[in-house]
């Protein structure tokens, strides 16, 4: 019998073991479990969150999208609309989405300017961002001008999907553009007629001279032919007067035939001294007219400078004129007008101009190169800032001095050539 | 042809020796000047001729010339001057103020030597007046005070009885007076007399 109860309490301690484990494996489970799920939970719960940041991020997107003023809107590669905001709907002329939104934005682009339109989504579809501006006719059919900023939007592998295109209109800006540029074309034509016609007085009587001259020697050489009773050598010296004034009235064209030409700014390597030889010889007539003569202080062998000749010497004949106009004016008892040129340092050569006229008022001198502004009955208040303008396109700058014992003086300066090169070949070795 | 000079002043030298080329085809003086002071500074009034000249010209312009000339009083070459397009209004001011003449470039070559032959023709023809008006100044003032009283009167129209009643003289006398008169102004009738008192008009 203990045997036998030996061996019962061997299996009862046996099956209580296995009991026992089993327990512990069934509670370890269970407390795996409640983890897992609670890991579930809180992943469940991180999921939502993120999706409610999600679509937070989304309604505040399109509520940006929505309430922006300006157009913005997903373009497809072919052009078709995907989605727009309402303020596109509005600049596009359309009522609902779906009057836009599916079809070809072409049918707001301008006929004339749906080429350039698709080469501008050509290049924002391989990948660039850029800026372009296109004529429109919208759905209401009102012609407006419109600026894009264009970007390629991309999928996560990085594939470009569409085009995100913000749109506003700058028909106002355009027509405000195209004001300001029939202005300044407008004044540049009062500017150039006023000079024309200056210019076409003094060329009538340039040409006038020689023609005149000619037309006396011929005459005289024909009414002596006719009479029979000259030598043909005497003949002789008039034909070469003819010649020499023929040639004079070439020149004068070649000078006409220099301002009138519709012309690029041609730079060239300038001697200033021939130049504003050239402007004394323009302004001679009116010169003499007014009784005032032209003093030349040219110092020799300037460096030359990179200049339009014809410009400069236009700024140059301005001022001439100037000067000559205002001592006319004020009946200046002496009127002189002195040219100079010199070379204040290497690198600059000056040109001045004066006179010994009644200068300038001290309270307009700031004002003499303004638009407009003119002392001269006939005047239209071009003339300066016209030459103040040329002399800086050209890297100078034109002053005003007036002394006190009267007389005005304009000086300016261009660079001499010899500086550029040095300049450029030490930017050159310094990046190199 | 006559003495007659033609003084050309321009400024423009090439113009100035075409002009005397072709003026000289009508056998006619010619000089030039390069400025009108030039020609001032020699100027001749007793020289017959006529001025052509530049309206527009430096230093002293065409009318100032004119105006200096005019200004000097007396007798002094018509001017006829030569203007540039546009200039017409200078040039009526200059006739105004007293030019012959005008002609604008470019000019016919018989045009103006017409109006230089007619300048010349005027030139001489007020000489010729000039002269007259001298002799018969010279002829008045070989007359006495009483003798230029008496013709003063007559051509008046008084009869010798009222002059002679005017004067406190004798019929008689006033005969003679007249008589001498008619005879020192190579008068033969009254209406020479006239005529001549009438010339003698200053102006």
């Amino acid at each position: 019998m203990a045997v036998e109860n030996e061996s019962t309490l061997l299996a009862l301690v046996v099956l209580g073991w296995m009991l026992t484990s089993v327990l512990i494996g069934a509670v370890v489970m269970t407390l795996r479990l409640r983890e897992a799920r609670q890991r579930l939970r809180d992943k469940e719960e991180e999921h939502e969150a993120v999706l409610e940041r999600l679509r937070d991020n989304e309604y505040r997107l399109r509520a940006i999208i929505e309430s922006e003023p300006e157009c913005v809107k997903l373009q497809a590669v072919d052009g078709t609309v995907l989605e727009i905001n309402p303020a596109g709907l509005a600049l596009v002329g359309a009522e609902r989405d779906e009057d836009i939104v599916g079809k070809k934005i072409y049918t707001v682009v301008a006929p004339e300017y749906r080429d350039h339109y698709r080469e501008n989504m050509r290049r924002v579809f391989a990948g660039e961002s850029i800026v372009y501006e296109f004529k429109s006719i919208t759905l209401k059919g009102r012609t407006a001008w419109m600026e894009t900023h264009a970007v390629p939007l991309r999928d996560a592998r990085g594939a470009i999907y569409a085009l995100l295109g913000i749109t506003r209109d700058i028909t106002e800006r355009k027509w405000g553009e195209e004001q300001a540029r029939r202005h300044q074309t407008e004044l540049a034509r009062v500017a150039r007629l006023s000079t024309m016609g200056e210019m076409a007085t003094g060329i009538a009587h340039e040409l006038n001279q020689p023609l005149a001259a000619i037309a006396n020697f011929a005459r005289g050489c024909l009414r002596r032919l006719r009479g029979g009773d000259v030598a043909p050598d005497d003949l002789l010296q008039p034909l070469e007067e003819i010649c020499a004034q023929a040639e004079r009235a070439g020149e004068v064209m070649r000078h006409v035939r220099d301002f009138v030409r519709k012309r690029e700014t041609r730079m060239t390597a300038v001697d200033i001294n021939r130049v504003v030889q050239g402007a004394a010889k323009l302004t001679e007539l009116e010169c003499r007219q007014n009784h005032a003569v032209v003093m030349l202080d040219l110092v020799p062998g300037q460096p030359r400078v990179w200049a339009d000749s014809i410009m400069i010497e236009q700024v140059i004949c301005n001022l001439i004129r100037n000067s000559v106009e205002a001592m006319a004016e004020a009946r200046s008892p002496v009127r002189r007008v002195n040219l100079s040129t010199s070379r204040p340092d290497g690198d600059t050569v000056e040109i001045v101009v004066g006179d010994t006229g009644p200068g300038i008022d001290g309270v307009l001198i700031d004002r003499v190169f303004d638009q407009f502004f003119t002392t001269k009955p006939e005047g239209v208040g071009m003339g300066l800032s016209i030459s103040r303008s040329i002399v800086e396109s050209h890297g100078g700058g034109l002053r005003a001095e007036s002394a006190a014992g009267g007389g005005a003086t304009f000086r300016f300066t261009l660079r001499a050539i010899g500086r550029t090169l040095v300049t450029n070949e030490r930017r050159y070795s310094f990046h190199h | 042809m006559s003495d007659a000079t033609v003084f050309i002043i321009d400024d423009d030298q090439a113009v100035a020796r075409s002009l005397r080329w072709l003026i000289e085809t009508v056998r006619l003086k010619v000089e030039t000047f390069a400025s009108a002071q030039a020609f001032l500074d020699q100027y001749d009034a007793t020289k017959p001729g006529c001025l052509v000249l530049d309206v527009r010209m430096p230093g002293m312009s065409g009318l100032e010339l004119q105006e200096r000339l005019t200004a000097r009083g007396g007798y002094h070459p018509p001017i006829i001057f030569i203007t540039g397009h546009g200039d017409v209004q200078m040039a009526v001011r200059a006739v105004q103020a007293g030019a012959f003449d005008f002609v604008e470039k470019p000019f016919n070559d018989q045009d103006l030597l017409d109006r230089i032959q007619r300048a010349i023709a005027h030139d001489a023809g007020q000489r010729g007046k000039e002269e007259l008006r001298s002799q018969l100044k010279a002829l008045f003032a070989s007359l006495t005070p009483r003798e230029r009283e008496v013709l003063d009167l007559v051509v008046a129209g008084m009869s010798n009885k009222a002059i002679a009643n005017t004067l406190g003289l004798s019929a008689k006398t006033v005969e003679v007076h007249r008589a001498k008169v008619m005879e020192k102004l190579h008068a033969r009738s009254l209406s020479d007399l006239v005529k001549l008192a009438m010339q003698n008009q200053p102006g």
